[in-house]
């Protein structure tokens, strides 16, 4: 603090008389120390205000409403579905491939698990491969070439009372955390 | 008949054109020749007088100018497309098709199109030559920095403009983009340590909160999608892009003007 | 003639074409004094005189003109929005060649002790910008203008079919300009190729001159005056970027194969490759056990690599290779330079481990979405 003494007494403009000098000094100087009180504090909310708004910003990219299609659908019936074979028939409505094997029927997902694009299925070579960066699947949906880092996902499968396929995209099943052994990522038929 | 003026002097020495280019008259001496140039807001984007290489094409390529003027004409041809073109998906394609086959001169798409490749090609080579001229160096050293922001808001530019057809063509490579933004480290729901920003079992950072979403406004690609893009490329990015080039040409004037052998 | 397409087709095998052009770069834009006495010798600076300029562009276009006798090439290299790049090829050559000449020039007369060809004495040799700039200013304003509208004209803008997000064209390509980044995709995990690279890449070219505290060569065209940076800098430009542009647009194909310039593009050509992690090549292949459950041990090897790379190396050249850098640019200049260096690299490197060991993965863990 001396040096900020010796500039109060330095800068002030008016010079007291020599008599009252030291009382405003002592003045002064709280004055001062409440000034830059009062201004680290303006300025923290300066920060905070200018933080606030612009976190405001940021969340205003967010809506709270999606109106997004309907994530859950009506698959029918698991005889439908050929053993051995991928069923292409739901691909363009809801985005997922229907593959039924010995034990039943698992549902994957169409997109790339690299960077989103639509794999196509070859029947011939039994693969899914994606023509955007040449990642390949197997027809379980387990990556082996390519640069996807990780399996297609799968998706809830369960059946209605009424004996058809229920299949909810909301939730997924991923192999690399363990998942596609929970009993509702398949189905067993 | 030589007192007798012709129109253009007799324009030239009214009252209207006096009061519109200062200076009187057509610049023939040297003086009125500098006070065209100090006289004009647009012409004193320059200095008065350059060395002698500054005007030669072989040392500049005419690059940086080409660059501005072409985004000039993607200004104006943009703001002609936004007559005619709705963003929603419903009409996106159709309004597209009709300004190539309904619209009279329907070429402006194509201006706007290549004119983006033409903007992106030439800022490159703008970025080339200052290069090989050595141009970044002290003082242009901020200023070269400012150039490389142009060159990524050209491409941005360039890439939400790729969207607004909503052909197959644009909604695969933006399929893509975004995509990559999911993977976006700790911001994105695919990118790396993600998931290490969770209290417990509620993880922050989803499908519909991360970086991804605040791009295309929804976990798939679709109407929310098609409108920030079109947002971002009117508005957004070209007033931003603005900003840049105003610091950019301003300081070009304060570091001295184009760069000489000292 | 067919022995030749095939000759072409085999030689753009991205083995082959990279390999050349990485092998080549150095003695086309040498980086060193060695490699610049090679190319004095060689007399590759023959390329940067007109007669040079001429072959350059007789021997691009006579390729086009003969390719496009070719169906396939003729396909690929018509498509709308490829025509631009063939522009851009020939615009590089010119401009490459146009710098590059001049910069010759510039080397000669400073060898000669003679001020460069934009030297000037102020204030005398100062010309007015109204009418000598503004002149030349409205010229190219007005050929480019009427270029613009002829290219509109004669070619009509690309509109595929309705998007269909369940039906991903094959190939999918990202617009052009972003190929090379496409390119990397292959040989990284998204988060890197597409965030963090780019990120660098960002950094990178706006720490060029903070970094380059050379003082010689500013403001005019030079090369042997500054060499190390320049062919640095046409590394990064022209092989990392536009070739892969190159190959990006005319090279890969459905399924995003390779195909040669004349090849047919077969979707139903395919190629079986399994890809496998730095960790199974290890404990799988070599040590005849299994995966470690522990995912630390298991990305060990891995993690190890990577930390010899970012923190061994660096202070590794520092005392060794690079000595006199590090001692001219000063330990953080030094450091973010070798960084990046050492990003750089890593493009290549891992290309090729991908060509010759199907190497997918130095570090992966899905679990995190952390591979590289």
């Amino acid at each position: 603090m001396p040096e900020d003494k010796k500039k109060t007494s330095t800068i002030s403009p008016k010079t007291p008389p020599p008599a009252a000098l030291n009382k405003v000094e002592k003045e002064n100087e709280v004055n001062r120390r409440t000034f830059f009180s009062w201004l680290s504090l303006g300025w923290v909310a300066f920060v905070a205000a200018t933080g606030g708004f612009f976190t405001m910003m940021l969340r205003f990219f967010f809506p709270n409403v999606l109106f997004e299609p309907v994530q859950t659908f009506r698959a029918g019936y698991p005889d439908d579905y050929t053993v051995g074979e991928v069923d292409l028939r739901w691909k363009e409505k809801y985005g997922v491939w229907m593959v039924r094997n010995d034990e039943g029927i698992y549902v994957l997902s169409t997109v790339c698990t690299h960077l989103g694009c639509t794999p196509n299925w070859q029947p011939s070579a039994k693969k899914f491969k994606c023509p955007c960066h040449g990642s390949g699947f197997r027809m379980t949906g387990i990556h082996f070439e390519g640069p996807a880092p990780r399996p297609l996902e799968r998706f809830k499968i369960s059946l209605a009372d009424d004996g058809q396929i229920i299949v909810d995209k909301t939730q997924k099943y991923q192999q690399e955390k363990g998942q596609w052994n929970d009993p509702e990522s398949f189905l067993k038929v | 008949m030589s007192d007798k003026k012709n129109i253009f002097e007799r324009i030239a020495e009214g009252q209207i054109w006096k009061s519109i280019f200062r200076g009187g008259g057509a610049p023939k001496s040297r003086r009125q020749r500098m006070m065209v140039v100090l006289n004009s807001v647009f012409l004193h984007l320059h200095p008065v007088r350059l060395p002698k290489h500054a005007v030669k094409l072989k040392f500049t390529w005419c690059m940086g100018g080409l660059s501005f003027f072409i985004f000039l004409i993607l200004t104006i041809s943009g703001i002609l497309l936004m007559f005619y073109y709705r963003p929603t998906i419903e009409y996106a394609y159709t309004d597209i098709m009709d300004l190539t086959e309904q619209v009279p001169f329907g070429i402006m798409r194509e201006i706007h199109r290549w004119g983006a490749h033409a903007m992106v090609i030439a800022v490159w080579l703008h970025m080339f030559r200052v290069f090989m001229t050595g141009s970044y160096k002290p003082p242009r050293e901020f200023n070269w920095s400012v150039g490389v922001i142009l060159l990524v808001l050209t491409l941005l530019l360039s890439f939400t403009g790729y969207l607004l057809p909503w052909d197959q063509l644009a909604i695969w490579a933006i399929a893509v983009g975004s995509n990559m933004a999911g993977a976006t480290p700790f911001l994105g729901a695919e990118g790396p340590g993600s998931s290490l920003l969770a209290i417990g079992d509620i993880n922050f950072i989803t499908k519909a909160s991360d970086a991804r979403f605040g791009l295309i406004g929804g976990r798939f690609l679709g109407e929310a999608t098609l409108l920030r893009f079109y947002v971002l490329h009117c508005i957004g990015l070209p007033f931003i892009i603005m900003i840049f080039m105003a610091v950019h040409f301003w300081r070009i004037r304060k570091d001295g003007g184009i760069s000489t052998p000292v | 003639m067919d022995a030749f397409k095939s000759l072409i087709n085999y030689v753009s095998n991205p083995t082959i074409l990279f390999t050349a052009v990485l092998v080549g770069f150095p003695f086309v834009f040498p980086p060193t004094n060695w490699f610049y006495k090679v190319h004095k010798k060689l007399g590759i600076d023959k390329l940067w005189t007109k007669k040079g300029l001429i072959i350059m562009v007789a021997i691009t276009v006579a390729f086009f003109i003969f390719g496009l006798g070719d169906d396939n090439f003729k396909k690929i290299v018509l498509k709308p929005d490829n025509v631009p790049i063939s522009g851009l090829i020939i615009l590089l050559i010119f401009f490459t060649w146009l710098s590059l000449s001049q910069a010759y020039k510039n080397d000669k007369l400073i060898d000669e002790g003679k001020p460069v060809d934009e030297y000037y004495e102020a204030p005398n040799d100062k010309v007015l910008v109204w009418p000598d700039l503004v002149y030349v200013e409205l010229i190219s304003l007005i050929l480019f203008s009427a270029f613009m509208l002829i290219w509109s004209i004669g070619l009509p803008a690309p509109l595929e079919e309705p998007a269909n997000p369940s039906e991903s064209p094959n190939p999918a390509k990202a617009p052009w300009y972003f190929l090379g980044l496409q390119e990397m995709l292959v040989y990284f995990d998204p988060w890197y190729a597409g965030v963090v690279l780019p990120t660098f890449i960002i950094i990178g070219l706006m720490a060029i001159p903070y970094i380059d505290t050379d003082p010689n060569g500013s403001g005019y065209y030079s090369y042997k005056n500054r060499m190390l940076s320049l062919s640095i800098y046409l590394f990064g430009w022209l092989v990392l970027w536009n070739v892969l542009i190159v190959i990006g647009t005319f090279l890969r194909g459905p399924n995003w194969g390779f195909f040669g310039p004349f090849e047919y593009w077969d979707s139903h050509r395919l190629e079986a490759l399994t890809n496998v992690n730095l960790s199974e090549i290890i404990y799988i292949k070599w040590l005849n056990m299994g995966l470690p459950s522990n995912i630390l041990l298991r990305e060990a090897p891995g993690l190890l690599i990577m930390f010899l790379t970012f923190a061994v190396t660096p202070p590794l050249l520092a005392r060794t290779a690079l000595k006199s850098f590090y001692e001219r640019l000063g330990s953080t200049r030094y450091t973010i330079f070798v960084v990046l260096m050492i990003f750089g690299v890593l493009l290549p490197v891992k290309m090729y481990l991908r060509w010759f060991f199907n190497l997918k993965y130095i570090i992966s863990m899905p679990e995190f979405f952390f591979n590289f």
